[in-house]
């Protein structure tokens, strides 16, 4: 009965020594490790019939060659494949094949995160018709026919009415009857879809409308004559403008960062009052003052609202009853802020080499 | 400032004031420490229009201008903008200057006013006054340079500098040009014309209003005078005119005219129709002051239905209702009152009259906005509005366009965005003439009519893209095209040229053909759970005008509906969209909504997965050379037993061998029972059947 495992120890060094391919390798390996028959496994069978005293520390000293086989097996391995043939090699400096990725247009990237950050909270994401009719653009948003609003925003329309609108109005909740007129131009905002989706639906409302929107414009750095906004509507008992303030400033930090600040300035919009104009705190330099904002510290970014009365009105909501607000955000100009992008034209190009640069 | 400081007491530095005033809804451009640099080209009726209104003087210590909100023209002036600082400063406004006048006189004025269209002319002032036509002094024509005005001699900086301080915009005429010596209010008749003061000679219209004299129009009522009585330094007398022209009226004339003035910017957003008189008077004693002139006689005031003042219920509450946020009541009355409305206590809030210069408030909300632009939107706490309901479903159609994103830019489409409107000739060949939208008043001929299809627009991002050095363009775009019949329509747009294969080192890479698009296709709709089939068009059908004929296919779904379409784009076409010559461009149209409409409804029902191997057999066939492959594969699909699992063409061979009108197809057909593993045997007479009806079906000679 062996007292040590050290000339076993040696035959497997000298064994090894001579070991110069992996098929070599895997015999070893089965002549020591081999469940029957193996080095190890006689050695262990032999420790089971050995005295009872002696039992112990044979034991030990057999799980240490174990050990010790399974590790210089393994480090002989690793120094076999290490030194491959070269023939079996690729040159792993070449490129690989390329497989081919499209990109989302950042315009859709940027409508894509509003959609999602206004969908966490319970916004109904819809879209509308993008030729409309007056009514839905101007009369029922409190804009009447000879208003001076009707000249900030110079309309396209169309040479004559179309009348089909297949597949554009949202399906509709309510019985009253809706206002269905042919379409006589391009939707100048988006905010129609505020008085589609009422006439369709009891409050309570909460809703974002996508899109794209047309102005008489011409070309220039920071003009087209089509470009896309986001329209929200909330409308509820007891909604407030302090409501409008929680909900903008969160938008902006989900856009900009924890950091931002949301500032409300008046201004006027027919179918809001009270009205604002919402500027962050410039994200270039945190407010401080610089070209990007400039020198102001802050950036204009949407304007927003509490329904107006007469708009409620147009819907047959009692506006003593309900009230809400409503904003409208331009995508274009916030890709150009968020983005460094200081040509409009840049998004309608649709230059690879300028799609390219975002992520996927 | 300095003349801000008429009107209230301010000492803050510009840049302060332009601040406060910013947050009170009044948008500040360019702040100035000289006199402004563009000048209007004529004074009165004629200067050139700037909606803002500059506050202040060169002379000391600067100028601000504001942009003025459509609905505010009560502040397209230094008074109005001076009550606003009153009230955000809480200090008091000083009374518009004194109406008094060194000389009064109780004598009627040698003039007759008769106002024949009270509907377009409520309220007409007049003044006779014997003048000294000279140059104003410094001081007023400083002003006038300051807020943009150029001098032009006395009597007409006197009207320039009333419209610029009280927003009441003015004329004078050379009363002895004026035939009868009398004014007449009325419409123009047809044929009439005028010279104008800028020297053009404009047609006048039924639904215009003039000032006339016995004969003839003298000035277009609210946009401009006449040169024949403009007052130059040989006028002896004059009449001042000060008075309200309605709005409607105003902006349709200038609107038709093509003449926008200071006076027209006033009139058609709303002027005041309290102000002519006491504007008059102030212009009457400003020109004593100066020495341009003495009133001869009482002012004339024609005003045949006085207004009453508007008068709106404001209860508290709702200030709370609509902020969120207490406002005190003292605070919202002094607010209001600074303003210039009249409150009365009720019950639950005022009884609050409307002062005349304030034509944007006529209900309650209107108070509500003055109460918080002074209260400041900066105090207003923010909150999140409570959810009551379960939130509405989102539009289906969004969901499905993010999954087409995702497929195609998946499969290296990147994403364009194009123009809904091109040039009529890029749209013809994609539409006939009569479905093409066109617009009406277009801003070039390059954005002449709607889009009939998406195509046009990606085919010249396309070129766009090749003409800098890109050879492999792969674009696709989601929107709208528009037809007379059909309106709108989402569809999706794709359009690939260049390499069909990725560029790489280990194989040369080939060009793009039908069959890569037609795998976008297929996929797309896989995306969608359908199966579309590709048939060829009939000669007049959706497509064939801008498709290659013998490489287009119109795509449908299972039950028949037109998906789209899908081939390659037709030279001459592409050549008209500037692509570079030789190009092979391959574009596929689908529509998004009969694609949503085809997909089935029912969730997947998951099938279970063999238990037994399949059997694979090649087949190789010599056929006609124009025999569609798939009329091949359904012919083997009609006689085949039911174990026959797939279908795949693996080789298609035209060449050495094989006969000049055939074609060698090679199909591989797996066969596969759910419940055994099938015999040799059974394959053998499966694929002797088939054979057999290749033979009998399409003459097939099998190799």
């Amino acid at each position: 009965m062996p007292h040590s495992v050290d000339p076993l120890r040696s035959a497997f060094a000298d064994e090894l020594q001579r070991v110069s391919s992996e098929r070599e390798l895997r015999a070893l390996r089965d002549r020591y490790l081999g469940r029957k028959g193996g080095v190890v496994a006689t050695l262990m069978k032999q420790i089971a019939a050995a005295p009872s005293g002696d039992r112990r520390l044979l034991g030990q000293l057999a799980n240490e060659f174990k050990t010790d086989v399974e590790r210089a097996l393994a480090e002989r391995q690793q120094a076999l494949q290490d030194r491959l043939e070269p023939v079996e090699a690729v040159d792993i400096t070449l490129p690989g094949r390329p497989i081919a990725q499209g990109r989302r247009h950042p315009l859709v990237i940027l409508r894509d995160r509003l959609e999602d950050i206004f969908a966490e909270l319970g916004y109904a994401v819809v879209e509308g018709p993008e030729i409309e009719d007056e009514y839905h653009n101007f009369e029922a948003l409190n804009i009447a026919p000879d208003h001076p609003a009707r000249d900030m925003q110079d309309t396209l329309y169309l040479n004559a009415p179309i009348d089909s609108r297949r597949g554009t109005a949202p399906p509709s909740e309510r019985t009253r009857p809706q206002v269905d007129r042919a379409a006589t131009l391009l939707r100048t905002h988006t905010s129609g879809m505020q008085i589609r989706y009422m006439e369709a639906h009891e409050p309570p409302i909460r809703i974002i409308a996508p899109g794209r929107v047309y102005r008489r414009d011409n070309l220039d750095l920071t003009h087209t004559p089509m470009f896309h906004q986001v329209e929200g509507l909330v409308v509820d008992e007891s909604i407030t403008m302090a409501d409008l303030k929680g909900t903008l400033t969160h938008l902006l930090r989900e856009l900009f960062g924890p950091d931002a600040r949301a500032l409300f300035r008046p201004t006027f919009f027919p179918y809001t009052e009270p009205s604002a104009d919402v500027f962050v705190s410039c994200h270039a330099c945190h407010g401080s003052g610089c070209p990007v904002c400039k020198r102001t510290g802050w950036l204009e970014i949407l304007g927003c609202g509490m329904v107006h009365p007469a708009v409620f009105e147009a819907v047959g909501y009692d506006p003593e009853r309900f009230g809400g607000f409503a904003f409208g955000i331009g995508i274009e100009r916030l890709a150009m802020l968020k983005y460094g992008v200081d040509d409009i034209r840049m998004f309608y190009e649709n230059d690879l080499r300028f799609l390219e640069q975002f992520p996927h | 400032m300095s003349w801000l400081r008429d009107f209230v007491d301010v000492r803050e530095p510009a840049a302060e004031l332009a601040q406060l005033l910013s947050m009170r809804g009044f948008e500040p451009g360019a702040i100035e420490g000289a006199p402004p640099g563009p000048l209007a080209p004529e004074g009165r009726h004629g200067a050139r229009p700037r909606h803002d209104t500059a506050a202040s003087d060169p002379s000391d210590d600067g100028v601000i201008d504001f942009e003025i909100t459509a609905n505010r023209p009560d502040c397209m002036n230094v008074l109005g903008i001076a009550r606003e600082v009153s009230t955000a400063y809480g200090r008091p406004l000083a009374h518009p200057p004194a109406a008094a006048r060194q000389t009064e006189s109780s004598t009627a004025a040698p003039l007759a006013v008769t106002i024949e269209d009270p509907d377009l002319c409520p309220r007409y002032a007049a003044a006779v006054a014997e003048v000294t036509v000279g140059q104003s002094p410094a001081w007023l024509a400083n002003r006038l340079l300051a807020a943009g005005v150029r001098p032009i001699n006395t009597i007409v900086d006197v009207t320039n500098y009333v419209m610029i301080e009280l927003g009441q915009p003015m004329h004078a005429f050379d009363l002895d040009k004026l035939e009868g010596r009398e004014l007449r209010i009325r419409r123009a008749r047809g044929g009439e014309r005028l010279r104008t003061l800028d020297g053009e000679d404009r047609a006048l219209t039924a639904d215009m209003l003039v000032i006339a004299d016995a004969t003839r129009p003298q000035a277009i009522g609210g946009v401009m005078g006449g040169r024949e009585s403009e007052v130059g330094h040989a006028t002896r007398r004059i009449a001042f005119e000060s008075a309200y022209f309605t709005p409607s009226s105003v902006r349709r004339t200038s609107k038709r005219l093509g003449l926008k003035t200071e006076a027209s910017a006033r009139f058609e957003r709303g002027a005041d129709i309290g102000a002519p008189v006491w504007a008059l008077e102030r212009a009457c004693a400003l020109m004593e002051a100066i020495g341009a002139g003495r009133v001869v006689g009482e002012v004339i005031d024609r005003y045949p239905a006085p207004r009453p003042p508007t008068r709106v219920r404001f209860r508290e509450r709702v200030i709370e209702r609509h902020l969120g946020q207490r406002v005190d009541r003292t605070e919202a009355a002094r607010i209001l009152r600074q303003l210039g409305f009249t409150l009365e206590d009720a019950a639950d809030g005022w009884e609050v009259v409307v002062p005349s210069f304030r034509v944007d408030v006529t209900r309650e909300i209107d108070l509500v906005e003055e109460v918080a632009r002074h209260a400041g939107y900066d105090r207003l706490p923010a909150t999140f509005p409570v959810l009551r309901a379960v939130p509405r479903p989102s539009d289906p159609r969004i969901d499905a366009d993010r999954l087409v994103r995702r497929i195609l830019t998946g499969a290296g489409f990147a994403e364009a965005v194009t123009f809904a409107f091109i040039e009529s000739q890029a749209a013809s060949a994609f539409a006939p003439a009569g479905e093409i939208v066109a617009i009406a008043h277009p801003l070039s001929e390059k954005f002449a009519v709607l889009r009939p299809s998406l195509l046009p627009g990606l085919i010249e991002s396309v070129g766009y893209n090749r003409r800098r050095e890109q050879r492999t363009v792969r674009l696709f775009e989601i929107g709208r095209r528009f037809r007379a019949s059909a309106g709108e329509t989402r569809t999706v747009g794709l359009a690939w040229s260049g390499a069909g294969s990725a560029e790489h080192w280990s194989a040369k890479p080939r060009d793009v053909d039908f069959f890569d698009l037609k795998g976008v296709v297929d996929r797309l709709c896989g995306s969608f759970r359908l199966k579309p089939s590709f048939v060829r068009f009939p000669q007049d059908a959706e497509g064939a005008r801008y498709l290659v004929a013998g490489r287009s296919a119109r795509i449908e779904a299972p039950d028949g509906v037109v998906l789209g379409v899908v081939g390659q784009l037709a030279p001459p076409v592409a050549e008209t969209r500037d692509l570079p010559r030789g190009d092979d461009v391959f574009v596929a149209e689908l529509d998004l909504d009969a694609l949503a409409a085809a997909t089935p409804r029912a969730d997947v029902r998951v099938e279970p997965l063999p238990r037994f191997p399949s059997i694979a057999r090649d087949i190789s066939v010599l056929v006609d050379e124009r025999l569609p492959a798939g009329r091949v594969r359904a012919t083997i699909l009609a006689v085949a037993p039911a174990t026959l699992e797939r279908v795949q063409e693996f080789d298609r061979y035209r060449g050495r061998g094989i006969p000049d009108d055939k074609t060698s197809l090679s199909l591989r057909l797996t066969f596969r029972a759910t419940d055994r593993t099938l015999t040799d045997a059974e394959i053998e007479q499966a694929m002797a059947v088939i054979v057999f009806a290749l033979e009998r079906e399409h003459r097939a000679v099998r190799r």
